[in-house]
């Protein structure tokens, strides 16, 4: 008994000394780490990113006996320092939900595939068979506008790579996009409308040079709970540091704001626009920048709401046609735009004291001052938030801080590779890698040459997006459909009405492939089980372009096999005789009789690795099924898109060693800051400043208005709806709500509201309620206290619960630009279910 | 996760430093947590209990305390041999 107390005292001295190792405090004398203590449990350890947001961890996994036993933050990881927030902490309990998905299921009634029949287990073979089918029996029907895919931001760089592959140049489809149109899209394209170029140009670096944050549309304590703590950091060890938070409602982050900003849903482009005019009208704008590194632009306006064309918004907005046009201005004239926001004018229509106001925009103003904006679904989801997005740029570009330690505007993100695979592998119904788009013919000729197909294969039109997938499944133009990781029946807007229906449509056949039976997986025709995380070899790309690699740790269960190896495999079932035109391969005769496998996989590129090259330490279910190195040869033929173009990728073996590289990698040395002189390697000297996305050199700042919200409350539906996330949970809540822990912190959601409002409705704390919207309704609990504190007209409901799904009630309005969905802003009424 | 193991893990938690000291307090009501080191706005602690699940459990109601700005875990340790010995 003894000697276990002594152990157990010294573990916990151990673990505390780790601790205040991390929080960079002195050790006490007693919490020295013990050697010895750990080694005894003989379990081996390996680094991987975390499987869940987009910031980026890396944590340290622990493997004993063929399961993952153990996680903790990884002390080497620059990202997070050791240091594991609650749901990282739970990472080693996602794959061993009890409710795991070990063999393919098919729908059948008397011993064949029926869309209304029963799920019943297959062997893959079964599953391929009928898919493929499926597949080609659209493919002769319909031709392949008719086939599709929605990926996700969670697929590694090796999945969204051949899915880009096995989608656009196999089956000659664009009809793929992924997950990340619902959450960074508007970002992605006011990347490329302001400079050319996606992604951020500064990294989480900045964190320890800011003198103040702004957070637009961001509740980072809870939803990035790591990169908060290096906020806190800095704002709580230097005094001088300021942190200003703007949202439609009291959050946890708000704690640590010295300003804090409710606002108006919607009116934070008024704010934005009132920032400018405050800096331009206070004298100062950073003039030599602005001359040199910057053109001016104006948009479209009254562009739509990304409806269906017949509503009638669309039908009476007048510049729906061409939404993302801009015209040449210049300074005086942006100078005129942005004159009418007038702080007193601001402040009506936002609700914000014109004090807060000021405060805020002294913050930019200020030239002694270096900010760090940060955001993310606040002004993503928005109905204009590549607008949102570039207001800030504008603000950022008048000042000239940007591009430097500590002058950051700087999206967030997050998935765990909305970055890495949906951005820079381009999976996008528009893109391809390294920023091209298939609509340029020098792009897909490029893509065509490195990926050795013959030329005019590419389609050269882009494909559906997220939303329009659901829509023309529903309307029968899209039949068949094969979703991965993702859960979209219960992440979709207006699930109801636009998403179920195209699902359940008799014409249509839908696969998912995924790890749980989620509400959307139960919703398909053929579910196929997936491996996740460390059971395969992957790479995520995080928010601050940090590229990172991992090994298979453990053997996924029973049947289950990786995103990428279902990709891989299901191309062996076609050959290009069967999907390719004629005209092509009269011309290019060699290609006849190949499967799509030959093709492009093994192209002589992806299969150019022996087995040889893997690390013998580790499986690889893939390789082994293969035979050969399929990652390492995706990845560099992959890579070659963006090396010597300003995406330098590292060699792929690097990866394996090193705790993520922020690209672009030149002669081995990663980049922090890009676009400057000193710090980008593609700066040459003299020249400063360069956002050499743009031909010209320069940044686009953007005059664009405030215009309303689609919907917004009335007589009738006199509520704001605000959809988002908890700290507990991670999106639909597939892996979370399969840690009993996790599921009992917070099993159902509720609905944050207003306690006055509340009463005024004669509805109590907990009172169970319906929220109902023009499309639907959904049941849940009333919580007038608690972590959210909601101002009057505004409620808050988290979308993680699959049995209140919240995006019944939800609008299908996007910004028309990125089509991505507003989730933050509908109307909707709240009524007593008694 | 094996049953009957015993958890040891360590975090950091990040405070408003003016309220430190109603932190600390509320720290000490909540079992199997022990205060290491705390300074200014760092709380060093450790949290010790059957399973993931109750550490888990502490490590959310801490981060939502009152005062409290974010509550990470750093380390764990799981102490199969204990139970061996038991």
């Amino acid at each position: 008994m003894n000697s276990q107390l002594t152990r157990r005292e010294m573990l916990k001295a151990q673990a505390a000394g780790i601790a205040a190792a991390a929080a960079g405090m002195t050790a006490p004398a007693v919490a020295q780490p013990v050697a010895g203590g750990v080694s005894a449990l003989e379990i081996k350890w390996s680094k991987a990113p975390c499987r869940f947001c987009g910031t980026g961890c890396g944590v340290m996994v622990g493997v004993k006996e063929g399961q993952v036993v153990a996680t903790h933050g990884d002390m080497q990881a620059e990202v997070n320092r050791g240091l594991n927030c609650v749901k990282g902490y739970f990472l080693s309990k996602i794959m061993y939900g009890a409710d795991r998905l070990t063999t393919p299921l098919l729908r059948k009634k008397n011993g064949v595939y029926d869309k209304d029949g029963e799920f019943e287990a297959v062997s893959w073979d079964e599953a391929f068979d009928v898919m493929a089918d499926k597949c080609k029996q659209v493919l002769r029907e319909k031709g392949p506008t008719a086939v599709g895919m929605f990926g996700s931001g969670q697929w590694t760089i090796f999945e969204g790579y051949a899915a880009t592959k096995l989608m656009r140049a196999g089956l000659r489809s664009n009809n793929l996009d992924p997950n990340a149109r619902h959450c960074m899209a508007s970002a992605a394209y006011a990347f490329m409308r302001t400079f050319g170029m996606d992604e951020p140009m500064g990294c989480y670096d900045d964190f320890e040079h800011a003198d103040a944050f702004v957070l637009w549309g961001s509740n980072m304590a809870e939803m990035h709970p790591i990169l908060w703590t290096r906020v806190a950091d800095r704002r709580l060890g230097h005094p001088h540091v300021r942190c200003a938070v703007l949202s439609t409602f009291t959050h946890r982050s708000m704690d640590l704001a010295d300003i804090p900003i409710i606002f108006r849903p919607g009116t934070d482009l008024a704010i934005l626009n009132y920032i400018a005019n405050h800096i331009i009208t206070t004298g100062r704008v950073h003039e030599d920048f602005v001359r040199n590194h910057t053109v001016f632009v104006k948009g479209a306006t009254d562009i739509g709401y990304g409806l269906r064309p017949e509503h009638p918004l669309e039908q009476k907005a007048t510049g729906a046609g061409d939404p993302g046009k801009t015209e040449p201005i210049d300074f005086d004239a942006f100078k005129r735009f942005v004159s009418e926001y007038t702080l007193d004018k601001v402040a009506k229509l936002s609700g914000v004291e014109p004090d807060f106001l000021e405060e805020l925009a002294e913050l930019y103003a200020d030239p002694a001052k270096k900010v760090m904006s940060l955001w993310t679904m606040g002004f993503n989801q928005h109905v204009r938030g590549v607008w949102a997005n570039q207001m800030l740029y504008n603000v950022h570009l008048l000042t000239g801080k940007i591009s430097e330690p500590g002058n950051s505007p700087f999206s967030l993100t997050g998935q765990p590779s909305a970055c890495g695979t949906a951005r820079e592998v381009g999976t996008f119904a528009h893109r391809l890698p390294a920023d091209m788009t298939v609509t340029n013919p020098e792009h897909r000729a490029h893509a065509e040459d490195i990926w050795k197909v013959p030329h005019g294969l590419i389609p050269d039109q882009p494909g559906y997006h997220a939303v329009l997938q659901d829509r023309m499944l529903k309307d029968g133009r899209l039949n068949w459909y094969w979703i991965q990781v993702n859960n979209n029946l219960q992440a979709a807007p207006n699930t109801g009405n636009e998403t179920y229906p195209g699902y359940r449509n008799p014409d249509n056949f839908v696969v998912v492939s995924d790890a749980y039976p989620t509400v959307t997986a139960v919703n398909a025709d053929l579910i196929l089980p997936a491996a996740m995380w460390v059971e395969k070899e992957g790479a995520y790309g995080n928010a601050e372009r940090r590229t990172h690699v991992w090994h298979q740790l453990v053997q996924a269960p029973g049947e289950a096999r990786s995103d990428l190896w279902q990709l891989v495999e299901f191309s062996k079932r076609f050959t290009t005789d069967e999907v390719w035109p004629a005209e092509i391969l009269e011309a290019n005769p060699g290609y006849r009789g190949k499967t799509l496998f030959d093709v492009l996989f093994q192209n002589g590129n992806v299969d150019q690795f022996p087995l040889t090259e893997i690390n013998a330490e580790f499986e690889n279910q893939e390789a082994k099924d293969f035979g050969f190195y399929l990652q390492k040869g995706l990845f560099e033929e992959y890579a070659r898109f963006g090396r010597g173009h300003g995406h330098d990728l590292a060699p792929y073996d690097t990866y394996h060693e090193v705790r993520g590289l922020r690209w672009p990698v030149v002669d081995g040395q990663e980049t922090r800051w890009r676009y400057r002189e000193g710090l980008d390697p593609y700066v040459k000297p003299g020249e400063g400043v360069k956002f050499y996305g743009n031909p010209d050199g320069k940044a686009r700042i953007i005059a664009v208005p405030y215009e309303p919200p689609a919907e917004s409350p009335d007589g009738e539906y006199d509520l704001w709806l605000v959809t988002g996330r908890v700290l507990e949970h991670w999106h639909s809540g597939s892996m979370t709500m399969r840690v009993p822990e996790l599921y009992r912190a917070f099993p159902a959601a509720v609905c944050f509201m207003n306690a006055d409002d509340a009463r005024k409705r004669g509805l109590n704390q907990g009172a169970e309620v319906k929220i109902v919207s023009r499309r639907g309704e959904i049941r849940t609990r009333i919580e007038t206290r608690g972590r959210n504190r909601m101002p009057k007209g505004v409620i808050f409901v988290p979308w993680f619960d699959a049995s209140e799904l919240i995006n019944k009630t939800t609008l299908d309005a996007t910004d028309p630009i990125s089509k991505q969905t507003d989730f933050k802003k509908c109307a909707v009424k709240v009524i007593s279910a008694a | 996760m094996p049953e009957g193991a015993h958890h040891i893990s360590s975090a950091v938690v990040t405070v408003s430093p003016a309220k430190l000291q109603d932190v600390l307090a509320e720290l000490s009501k909540l079992d199997g947590v022990e205060v290491h080191a705390a300074r200014d706005s760092k709380v060093v602690i450790v949290i010790e209990g059957p399973n993931t699940g109750v550490l888990g459990d502490r490590l959310t109601r801490i981060a939502l305390l009152d005062g409290v700005i974010t509550a990470n875990m750093v380390y764990e340790h799981i102490d199969k041999q204990e139970v061996a010995e038991t």
